[in-house]
């Protein structure tokens, strides 16, 4: 696991396992998803009851359902989750390294 | 669990958003002057690691799905005030940038998965160790039921948020057991992978727990 004071890069092994998860995740998310017809509990119970889904006709992203414009689902599933942890790791780093320079 | 906009009438999603920025403005008063790079390095590790384990959905056949919710994990790694961090950072994430989980439900969303299941993850865990052994047995258990327990409550309150809305038809007595219920089934797999985290870190890197020094 990561040492005390190498930051965010010192966690390699996990870094490494998030690296795996992202690699592999189309094949649950899209491709065993699709299979079995799959969506979100709450997504059919809505649908049993008439209710409105507004998040289509509300969205301000273009990574909507963890989609890319442009890029099949499988690929744009691996480049959303690259994008989500890129989003996490970066604000992580901005943070650490405004905090490294408060404490100097 | 990630309410999607269109579920929650004005009063739950305002109670909601209410519990989630008071909790919020209270946890930032408790880790203000008091984070260092190192907390800050193992949180936006942990988020991240959250945020890409949640992307690996297991459907299960009959339409619905299995995946890691995370919050006991970092309620037994982080304690409740820096669990909380790490999972509004995910759900951040989620909501604002894919869309996942509504933005009128995030104070629901948040109160959930930020709040409840951290810490109940947290509470459960650290009560049993109390109670019981600090031996690789009683500290396996304990993550298990940290898990399944913080899935479980977590699911029931969001039963109660949909069923306490008017604009789902079904009442709170209806869908509290309904949410309760399938998530006792689903925190199976989530005390698991709980258990096991803390079993991996116990052995390799017993400082990841929290013991209450790092905030």
């Amino acid at each position: 696991m990561g040492s005390s004071n190498g930051g965010i890069l010192s966690y390699k092994r996990v870094l490494i396992l998030i690296l795996f998860l992202i690699l592999v995740s189309p094949i649950f998310g899209v491709f065993l998803a699709d299979m079995i017809g799959y969506h979100e509990p709450l997504d059919v119970a809505a649908e049993i009851l008439g209710l409105k889904d507004l998040t289509e006709k509300s969205n301000w992203t273009p990574f909507i359902g963890y989609t890319v414009p442009g890029l099949p689902l499988e690929i744009g599933y691996v480049v959303a989750g690259f994008i989500g942890v890129g989003i996490i790791l970066g604000v992580g780093f901005i943070a650490d390294r405004f905090i490294k320079r408060r404490h100097n | 669990m990630h309410i999607p906009d269109g579920y929650l009438d004005i009063a739950t999603a305002a109670t909601t958003y209410a519990i989630f920025m008071i909790y919020g403005g209270y946890v930032l008063r408790k880790v203000k002057g008091k984070l260092t790079s190192e907390n800050i390095s193992l949180i936006s590790v942990l988020a991240a690691g959250i945020f890409a384990s949640q992307m690996l959905n297991w459907p299960i056949p009959g339409g619905t799905s299995l995946h890691f919710v995370g919050g006991g994990l970092v309620g037994i790694m982080l304690g409740p005030w820096l669990g909380f961090l790490v999972m509004t950072i995910v759900l951040l994430v989620q909501c604002l940038v894919f869309h996942d989980g509504g933005i009128t439900a995030l104070g629901a969303n948040a109160t959930n998965m930020a709040i409840i299941d951290v810490v109940v993850g947290y509470l459960i865990y650290r009560s049993l160790i109390k109670v019981f052994d600090v031996k690789r047995t009683g500290q396996t258990a304990a993550a298990f039921f940290a898990g399944w327990l913080g899935t479980v409550i977590s699911g029931a309150a969001c039963g109660l948020e949909i069923g306490y809305s008017h604009l789902f038809p079904y009442g709170f007595t209806i869908t509290v057991p309904v949410m309760a219920g399938w998530h006792a089934v689903l925190g199976i797999i989530e005390g698991f992978i709980t258990a096991l985290v803390v079993i991996y870190l116990t052995n390799r890197a017993p400082h990841l727990i929290y013991s209450g020094r790092r905030d």
